[in-house]
């Protein structure tokens, strides 16, 4: 539509235009003398010489301050991790439920040793992989401080399902303490705050080499991981071949926990994504037949306007015009 | 043909407030529908990912509950 | 952009309106471009005219649309309607569901409604005492009251008092008596076993509650507030 009415114009325009241009450029031919000619090298100079002079202070100023510059070398950033078909990725597929149980397992059994997980509620857990009575007998394992009592003193009283999970160090300086220095960071929203997502973290429970490569410069206290940046991560291999026990059967290999316990991370992260996939999907149908519906109801408001045609008819030559005389055809 | 259409135009639509009593009604049953349509399809695609699908088996030998 | 070009090509032969242009019409268009205006009107034939000669024309003669027609009058007319109607119908629908969602953001969320319910286990509370639970950031008063407390709170003659209620409408079991703990006066914490009557007595401005929380004396103007509560199973009692 666009194109078509811009090409119109451009015709229309031409038609105007191209026979005066042709008419002055021959005036112009007609009328020039050499005299003028060097005129008008000075000023083909000045115009060449003035755009050299924008040019070439544009690419100065981009090769001083606009090209992007990196704060490490790719090598330092860490390898990048390689994508996988994540099936709960797609545009229309939920987590697959019985994967995040299994992942959770596994946090509980492997990864809350050291990372929290404080952003989520053991009530989250039911309805999407734990009945009510498992989250509860879940919850009430840990304990929490009560409200002050009537004396003021704090006591312990079993989790309830509107309380949050607990973290395994008491604070940030516990954690570093237990850790070398180094923080486990807490896994509510890894899979949002790590570039890559749950590539990144597959690549990374799954990428431990057995041992460093040669030439490899690993600090003391610390393991080699070619994705992490810097190569040197706190954290040693922790996923291997049977290391938990999955009660629905499935054989625990170190991919398939990592791939549960990512699915697990990524549920953590996004516990809305099922709702929002499916109500994303009804929206875009609705909203495409209303599209379409509107589109023939503006042509169809239009249509009178459209295919009106204003003709003026003038009076015949001869006829003759009196005063207070109205002319009808 | 004719005839169920005028039949359809006498009745509905020829009356202002019956035609908007009829949109109004068949947008709220609509929603309904294409609702339930949108739902059983969604489930139909992820069949045996969802938690309802795979619940029965930790339910086991406790009462049904509702979530 | 061949796909743009042949939807929007689809959808202008869809609806097909009648249209006057005519191929004279479009020569006349065409000539009108490259000659005066002023001269184009011997070309141009209005379907509005019947005389030949310009000067006696008659103009109410209707002309035949005839060969720009298609379908039934009803027919089309149905389809026009229902094409409006289904518009609006569905935007109605959307506009139905986007109110809905934010209204439901007024609602109470998730982590707010699981904090909103409070298991309290009756059976460690002993005949005569005072129990005070926290619930929703405000104390909840809960009685266990000996059968004399009962029969006093029931045959109180409750008519003559400030805010009228009797026992039976603030209590499910009447040796159970559970109640918020905020003074309706201006929002203190009473005293339990205390003041004239026995009940409660709030220290801050001096108003008596009886046995059954009702304001006997002082400035209080309403009966201490019952929570929505229930007891799923004996000795065993949820608020909220």
């Amino acid at each position: 539509m666009l194109a078509r009415s811009s090409l119109r114009a451009a015709r229309s325009a031409r038609s105007i235009s191209s026979p005066t241009v042709t008419s002055d450029a021959q005036r112009n031919a007609s009328s020039q003398s050499s005299s003028e000619s060097a005129a008008a090298w000075k000023s083909n100079g000045l115009l060449a010489s003035s755009t050299l002079l924008a040019v070439g202070s544009v690419s100065w100023y981009y090769y001083q301050f606009g090209r992007p510059t990196q704060a490490m070398t790719p090598a330092e950033e860490g390898l990048h991790a390689p994508v996988h078909p994540w099936e709960h990725t797609k545009l229309y597929k939920t987590f697959d439920h019985s994967a995040l149980r299994r992942g959770f397992q596994v946090y509980r059994e492997v990864c809350s040793a050291c990372h929290s997980l404080q952003r989520l509620p053991y009530r989250k857990f039911v309805g999407s992989f734990m009945t009510v009575d498992e989250a509860k007998a879940l919850a009430e394992e840990s304990e929490y401080d009560t409200d002050p009592n009537d004396e003021g003193e704090v006591e312990k009283r079993p989790g309830k399902l509107s309380d949050y999970m607990l973290a395994p160090y008491k604070n940030d300086e516990a954690a570093r303490a237990a850790n070398n220095g180094a923080l486990p960071p807490d896994l509510s929203l890894i899979t949002k705050a790590r570039h890559g997502g749950c590539d990144y973290i597959f690549a990374l429970l799954t990428g431990y080499p057995e041992e460093p490569p040669a030439g490899a410069v690993v600090q003391s206290g610390l393991n080699f991981n070619p994705y992490f940046p810097g190569t040197g991560i706190g954290m040693a291999r922790a996923l291997y071949d049977g290391l938990v026990e999955y009660e629905d059967g499935t054989s625990a290999t170190t991919s398939q926990m990592a791939k549960d316990v990512v699915e697990f991370l990524n549920w953590a992260a996004e516990p809305e994504m099922d709702d929002r996939k499916r109500m994303g999907w009804k929206v875009m149908a609705v909203t495409s037949v209303l599209f379409g519906l509107s589109v023939w109801v503006k042509r169809y408001k239009w249509s009178n306007v459209k295919t009106r045609r204003l003709a003026y008819q003038p009076p015949p030559p001869n006829a003759q015009k009196q005063p207070g005389s109205v002319f009808r055809r | 043909m004719a005839g169920v259409l005028g039949g359809i135009y006498n009745s509905i639509v020829k009356r202002n407030a019956v035609f908007l009593t009829t949109i109004f009604a068949g947008a709220f049953a609509t929603n309904i529908i294409f609702n339930i349509g949108a739902d059983s399809v969604w489930d139909q695609i992820n069949k045996g990912r969802q938690w309802k699908d795979i619940k029965q088996r930790y339910m086991g030998d406790q009462e049904e509950e509702d979530e | 952009m061949s796909l743009t070009k042949a939807a929007t090509t689809a959808l202008r032969t869809l609806p097909r309106q009648p249209a006057i242009r005519s191929p004279a019409a479009a020569l006349v268009n065409q000539q009108r471009n490259v000659s005066d205006a002023s001269t184009s009107h011997s070309d141009f034939k209005s379907p509005f005219h019947r005389g030949t000669t310009p000067n006696h024309q008659d103009t109410t003669v209707i002309p035949s649309f005839g060969k720009y027609k298609n379908g039934t009058e009803t027919g089309n007319k149905m389809f026009q309607y229902f094409m409006v109607g289904a518009f609006g119908g569905l935007s109605a629908m959307g506009a139905k569901n986007t109110v809905q969602d934010f209204l439901k953001n007024m609602s109470a969320s998730a982590d707010v409604l699981a904090m909103a319910k409070v298991e309290v286990d009756l059976a460690s509370i002993p005949e005569g005492k005072n129990v005070i639970i926290k619930w929703r950031g405000k104390p909840v008063f809960i009685r266990h009251r000996t059968s004399d407390e009962i029969k006093e709170a029931e045959d109180f003659d409750w008519k003559q008092l400030r805010d009228p209620q009797p026992d039976e409408d603030r209590v499910q079991k009447p040796e159970w008596l559970i109640m918020l703990g905020v003074c309706t006066h201006l929002g203190c914490v009473p005293i339990g076993e205390a003041g004239d009557y026995g009940g409660w007595f709030c220290p801050c401005h001096g108003s008596h509650y009886d046995i059954s929380g009702r304001v006997r004396k002082g400035p209080a103007p309403l009966n201490l507030e019952v929570p929505a509560y229930d007891f799923p199973e004996d000795g065993a009692l949820v608020i909220g």
